[in-house]
């Protein structure tokens, strides 16, 4: 015996489940403060590789430049001045990443719930139609 | 008889027009043909995304062969067609770095410091553009070619619509190809490559100042960056008309910072190119709006799952979803509900 909106309300999960449920389901399975420290921690990771390369490219820009006044030059204050500039760019990717992925977290969790609503809503039908 | 609420919402379905037999004239014929394209695209479309994948890709090569074509090895039409193939059933991302790649080997054939310096920079914008908007892929593929069409202005607008306000990251990364790929296509002989290291220096240091000094490139990478924000927060708004509004406000601010910025910067930006360019931009993506934007471009889809006494197989095939859904509301005469008395 079939049950037309049992089934439309089946279908319209297994939908969900199928393509953008899989996102999400992964995502809820991390707690809060899991999710966002993890991806926080890729973000830095992203955000030093791209400052080395971008150091790389600073360096090779001036090299004649680097190379005559590296003796002349004060080892410590540019190493001084790399390291506030990478704390920068850190602390910016970073800031950033925490707002986009925590309010990713959230809209996944309001996916998440809205689908526990529906698979109430699907108990439901059936302890209805057990009951008839 | 019991009012289910089924059947009382089957009453309100039933008095609810399509928008296509409310209107007369050629608005109907137009979503007529929009409904026959969604009829289409639903179908059909495990073979149309191929195809436009293809299309794209044989797009991006040609033009990238044609303006910095200077490896003639892989500039072979066969290579060109099987690398379009390939990418028919390869995800756009690894199609994005198809190209990249082409482009690495022209600049390498070019001299070895430009490939160095596209690579890095390369490099550089990716780990920008994979962290955050990874699904842009279209934009940054398309960015550079509707430079290079003269409608730039496109982009930002379209991306506004469809992406979010992080897609400012990467239509930034397409910007900025264009104008590295612009600025090695126009100083080729110069950045020919020699034996001379000193040369090898020195090439880098050109090209890394046409982008630094690149005061235009900048400006529109600031420009577009505010236009996709804001487009994308006016048309989430719940007022009527919010997604006209929101292109022309984008297109308004648009053509506002590019115009303080050519002022206060002192670029060579013909205004007058730019206000045209916007134009035909606006006229695209009112188009791509109605035909393309608009549309919940849902495809056929195919669930199984079971219970206790059935396995079902659901082919769900989407109806179509007409624009800004219009609620009508349809008074009824109450009826004699004969179980109120």
């Amino acid at each position: 015996m079939l049950n037309q909106e049992r089934i439309r309300l089946m279908t319209k999960m297994a939908a969900f489940e199928e393509i953008e449920g899989k996102k999400d389901i992964s995502v809820n399975g991390y707690f809060r403060g899991d999710y966002i420290s993890f991806q926080v921690l890729k973000s830095a990771i992203y955000a030093t590789f791209g400052f080395a390369v971008a150091l790389l490219m600073y360096i090779i820009y001036d090299l004649e430049t680097f190379l005559t006044d590296f003796y002349k030059m004060d080892i410590v204050a540019f190493c001084h001045d790399v390291l506030i500039r990478y704390v920068a760019v850190v602390v910016v990717y970073v800031l950033i990443s925490y707002f986009v992925y925590s309010y990713r977290y959230n809209k996944a969790r309001r996916h998440i719930r809205n689908y526990g609503a529906q698979l109430r809503e699907l108990h439901e039908m059936y302890e209805r139609e057990r009951q008839k | 008889m019991e009012h289910s609420f089924a059947n009382y919402m089957k009453c309100m379905n039933a008095n609810v027009k399509s928008d296509a037999e409310r209107n007369n004239g050629t608005m109907t014929n137009l979503l007529v043909i929009k409904e026959q394209l969604i009829r289409i695209y639903a179908r059909f479309e495990a073979y149309i995304t191929p195809v436009l994948k293809f299309f794209l890709m044989l797009f991006s090569l040609i033009i990238i062969n044609r303006n910095i074509g200077f490896m003639n090895k892989i500039k072979n039409p066969a290579i060109v067609l099987i690398v379009a193939l390939l990418s028919t059933f390869l995800p756009l991302n690894v199609m994005i770095l198809l190209a990249a790649a082409f482009i690495i080997l022209h600049m390498y054939a070019l001299s070895l410091e430009c490939a160095a310096v596209v690579g890095l920079v390369f490099l550089l914008m990716f780990v920008l553009y994979f962290r955050f908007t990874p699904k842009d892929s279209v934009a940054v593929l398309l960015t550079p070619i509707c430079f290079a069409l003269k409608i730039p202005y496109v982009i930002p607008l379209s991306m506004g619509f469809v992406g979010g306000p992080l897609s400012c990251i990467s239509v930034s990364c397409g910007v900025v190809v264009y104008y590295i790929l612009n600025y090695v296509k126009n100083n080729s002989e110069q950045l020919v490559g020699s034996e001379d290291a000193e040369n090898a220096l020195s090439g880098f240091k050109y090209v890394i100042d046409s982008l630094i000094k690149n005061d235009t490139m900048f400006l529109m990478v600031i420009a577009f960056s505010i236009t996709v924000i804001l487009v994308y927060m006016i048309r989430r708004l719940s007022i009527n008309y919010s997604w006209q509004i929101a292109l022309g406000a984008g297109a308004i601010i648009n053509l506002l910072v590019i115009l303080i910025g050519s002022v206060s910067m002192d670029t060579d930006i013909s205004i007058p190119g730019v206000i045209f360019g916007l134009f035909v931009s606006v006229l695209f993506v009112l188009v791509l709006q109605f035909f393309v934007f608009n549309v919940n471009y849902s495809r056929t889809e195919y669930v199984q799952f079971e219970d206790d006494e059935y396995y079902y197989y659901v082919k769900a095939i989407p109806k179509l979803s007409m624009e800004a859904p219009q609620v009508r509301v349809k008074r009824i005469n109450p009826q004699k509900n004969p179980h109120r008395n």
